[in-house]
């Protein structure tokens, strides 16, 4: 199959950019040919968006509008199918994981109101004296990563709220948001509010400086600088951790390995660390053994759930393993990588222990089903479960999840055996990103607006 | 066949390795090279025996550099830019005055204007740029504006995650060439294509080499063909814009005249009576023409020589164009070893 042809959009406007790269597949075919904004041409859409931006909402209806396109139409040529091939390719996501980020897609594009409502306070104060939420800027620079299609619906929100927005694609993952910007266009959504910017980092950083508001995923050392940036939300790494403290059955460890393997150890929310009060081991063996049973399937499979990696992917992240077993008791047993006949690698879910809570390798976050478990005592407290996008707290002492929820670092508390991502409109993922986007302004007196 | 370089080879040989006239430097190598420099060097393609000594100019005393045959000559030092570990020197007596008009004739082909002053917002000492440049200015009777720029601070900032202090200090620079460029006569701006990506970025900055500069000369980093484009067709498409190849060792190769059948939009030859670029693949051979390959330098001066030096680089092998016997290279970009690429924690 020849690659597909990938170009910068400045608004309707296509740039046949001259700097090409090659994006190839987890099994090292070419999926696609895309041409990369340098930071000039980034400059150029900055300035013809910023030209445009009024901060207006567009048309509410737009969005679900633009949800069941994305979800059921051939949209720039690529049925539903095509499209969850590319990313299946070139991300080596599972096809039922996504199509599962398509549903949340959906999900979150149709809840917009709803989220919007439950996000903000109420704005009517009677006699004359109200408020109005109005975007704290204009333009709104998303520079995404690829390991999963849903992040996406945080640029979508900010279009709704009245932004002009800037894409950067995740290098592997040009193919969700040129499918949701053809959705919008082909709801109605007027020309000009977009740009679709394939780019290096550098460039991202650009955006982001260069915006009023934004977003980056990534790594650690690509989302360092902006932690300190107000007009930048950051997703890093999620670390999400739990603290096991009640005794071991089938339904917890159930529970947690299905928390660690859900579309296959991609997401910011899999679980990372578990802490317990049990014997460590028993716990570590008991999830290793279930990890270790998921097979390895074709991608299109629908009982598959396991990750594919391109394989120099896959040999770093077994060197950085290794260099991981060799200060931690490793009880996943049986090879790391297992290769296949087309040259991509699935990572095995691997499963390790540490001595102590405080090991510095305890919430060490992979791209794969990776966790590492060690001891809690109460003598331990909220100390080892800081730095947790979620913290699942298994346990009845009632003053810990009471502190878990005042500790700063920890961004969302689930209880019992609840999923980490299980949630509705108004539960925040990290923070109240309506608010992020939005600001509320007095206006007072007998006028409507 | 025999050319005029590889007479040029075979003097150069008698000159380097002659007690009477070679430096300490090459004199203590002749013993361990395995072979007679002066016997067995007859052309261009023999000085691939050589060694590649350039890692030796990180520590050798420059005075053991300079050949005895030009013992009564002043000499200046240069340093490269420091980007693969400590900085090499290289000593200069007049070759690099040789290279800068030849270069300058070049330069003028491509439409840059003969007169006029220049500013420089570029790496000054122990940089050879600085130097460079202002040369370039006085040969046309040009004043010669600067704003100095330490590259090895912001490699070091960068390399410290620190690149947000980096672009402080780009605007810092910028804020210098202001008053500069609203108050001189500059007609030629030579600079990096970072230091033009941030001149494109504020808006009275941009405006002033719009209304004053008549031509652009970049060099200092590789550019992308899709920045070139943007620079030529988008940003300045009224304005000379050519590029300038180099490093403190090998001098310059200023972009060439184009020509007809050229797909590249710029393409760098070196000077050829002292220097000889190929291109070589993993297995040191050159790569065919329209190959990429890893750059690899020969310099053959009276007072340096610099054979068999494997740079940080890899372009893209031309042919020469007719009348002149050296290749181009085209689309120069930083080399990288598959093993540099680590892994970063995360699920991203």
């Amino acid at each position: 199959m020849a690659p597909i042809v990938i170009d910068p959009m400045i608004g309707a406007r296509t740039v046949a950019s001259a700097d090409r790269s090659q994006l190839n597949g987890v099994s090292g075919e070419p999926v696609a040919d895309v041409g990369l904004a340098p930071r000039l041409l980034a400059q150029s859409a900055v300035a013809e968006l910023r030209a445009d931006a009024d901060g207006v909402p567009p048309d509410p209806a737009i969005f679900p509008r633009a949800a069941a396109l994305f979800a059921t139409e051939n949209l720039a040529g690529a049925s539903p199918n095509d499209y969850a091939l590319n990313v299946i390719r070139s991300s080596g996501l599972t096809m039922s994981a996504v199509r599962r980020s398509v549903e949340e897609i959906v999900a979150q594009l149709t809840e917009l109101p709803e989220t919007t409502a439950a996000e903000l306070p109420r704005t009517e104060f009677g006699n004359g004296f109200r408020t109005r939420w109005v975007p704290r800027g204009r333009l709104f620079a998303a520079v995404l990563a690829s390991n999963h299609p849903a992040p996406n619906a945080s640029w979508v929100q900010a279009l709704f709220h009245g932004y002009s927005v800037l894409v950067r694609p995740g290098s592997r993952d040009p193919f969700t948001p040129l499918r949701l910007i053809a959705a919008l266009t082909a709801a109605g959504l007027p020309a000009g509010k977009i740009a679709f910017l394939p780019s290096s980092h550098a460039v991202g950083e650009f955006l982001l400086g260069q915006a009023d508001r934004g977003i980056v995923y990534g790594g650690e050392s690509a989302v360092t600088r902006w932690r300190a940036r107000e007009s930048v939300a950051v997703r890093g790494p999620g670390r999400a951790k739990a603290l096991l403290d009640a005794d071991i059955d089938d339904t917890v460890l159930d529970h947690l390995a299905y928390s660690a393997s859900f579309d296959g150890g991609a997401r910011c929310n899999n679980l990372s660390a578990v802490l317990t009060s049990r014997p460590v081991a028993q716990v570590a063996d008991g999830l290793a053994l279930r990890l270790r049973k998921l097979p390895v399937l074709p991608a299109t499979d629908p009982a598959a759930d396991l990750l594919f990696l391109e394989r120099g992917r896959a040999q770093r992240l077994e060197r950085l393993i290794d260099s991981m077993r060799a200060e931690l008791t490793d009880h996943s047993g049986g090879d790391s990588m297992v290769e296949l006949d087309d040259g991509s690698v699935v990572p095995q879910p691997i499963v390790l222990s540490a001595p102590t809570a405080s090991h510095p390798l305890v919430g060490t976050e992979l791209p794969f089903p990776f966790v590492v478990v060690a001891p809690w005592t109460a003598a331990d407290g909220i100390a080892p479960l800081r730095d947790s996008l979620v913290l699942n707290l298994i346990t009845d002492r009632a003053e810990l999840v009471s502190r878990a929820l005042r500790e700063p670092s920890v961004r969302k508390v689930v209880r019992g055996t609840v999923l980490p991502w299980a949630t509705v409109p108004g539960i925040p993922h990290d923070d109240n990103f309506t608010q992020f986007l939005l600001e509320p302004k007095g206006c007072i007196g007998d006028s409507a607006e | 066949m025999t050319s005029h370089f590889d007479s040029h080879v075979r003097e150069s040989m008698t000159w380097h390795f002659d007690t009477n006239t070679g430096s300490p430097f090459w004199l203590a190598k002749r013993a361990e090279l395995g072979f007679d420099p002066i016997r067995d060097v007859r052309s261009a393609a023999d000085l691939v025996l050589f060694p590649d000594v350039s890692a030796e100019l990180r520590s050798v005393t420059v005075r053991d550099l300079v050949p005895k045959g030009l013992s009564d000559r002043v000499f200046q030092v240069y340093e490269s830019g420091g980007t693969t570990g400590e900085p090499k020197r290289i000593v200069d007596c007049g070759y690099r005055v040789r290279m800068l008009a030849w270069a300058r004739q070049r330069l003028l082909e491509l439409g840059v204007p003969p007169g006029g002053d220049w500013l420089h917002l570029g790496p000054t000492g122990p940089h050879v740029a600085g130097s460079d440049v202002a040369r370039h200015s006085a040969m046309g009777g040009g004043f010669f504006h600067s704003v100095d720029f330490d590259p090895r601070w912001v490699k070091h900032l960068m390399a410290h995650g620190l690149g947000e202090i980096a672009e402080k200090y780009l605007e810092h620079l910028l804020d210098q060439a202001e008053p500069i460029l609203r108050t001189q006569e500059i007609a030629v701006l030579n600079t990096t294509p970072p230091v033009l990506e941030a001149i494109c970025a504020r808006p009275e900055l941009y405006e002033l080499v719009q209304s004053k500069v008549e031509a652009i000369l970049w060099a200092g980093t590789s550019i992308s063909l899709e920045t070139l484009r943007q620079l030529r067709e988008v940003f300045f498409p009224d304005k000379v814009i050519a590029g300038v190849y180099g490093n403190s060792l090998m001098g310059i190769a200023p972009q060439r005249r184009p020509v007809d059948d050229d797909i590249h939009p710029c393409v760098f030859t070196p000077f050829p009576e002292t220097t000889r670029i190929e291109l070589v693949g993993a297995d040191g051979q050159p790569v065919d023409y329209g190959e990429r390959g890893r750059v690899r330098l020969h310099l053959v001066t009276e007072e340096m020589f610099l054979p068999n030096v494997l740079e940080r680089d890899t372009a893209v092998r031309v042919k020469p164009v007719p009348g002149e016997d050296v290749d181009g290279l085209a689309d120069v970009q930083t080399y990288r070893a598959l093993d540099e690429v680590e892994i970063i924690e995360g699920v991203y």
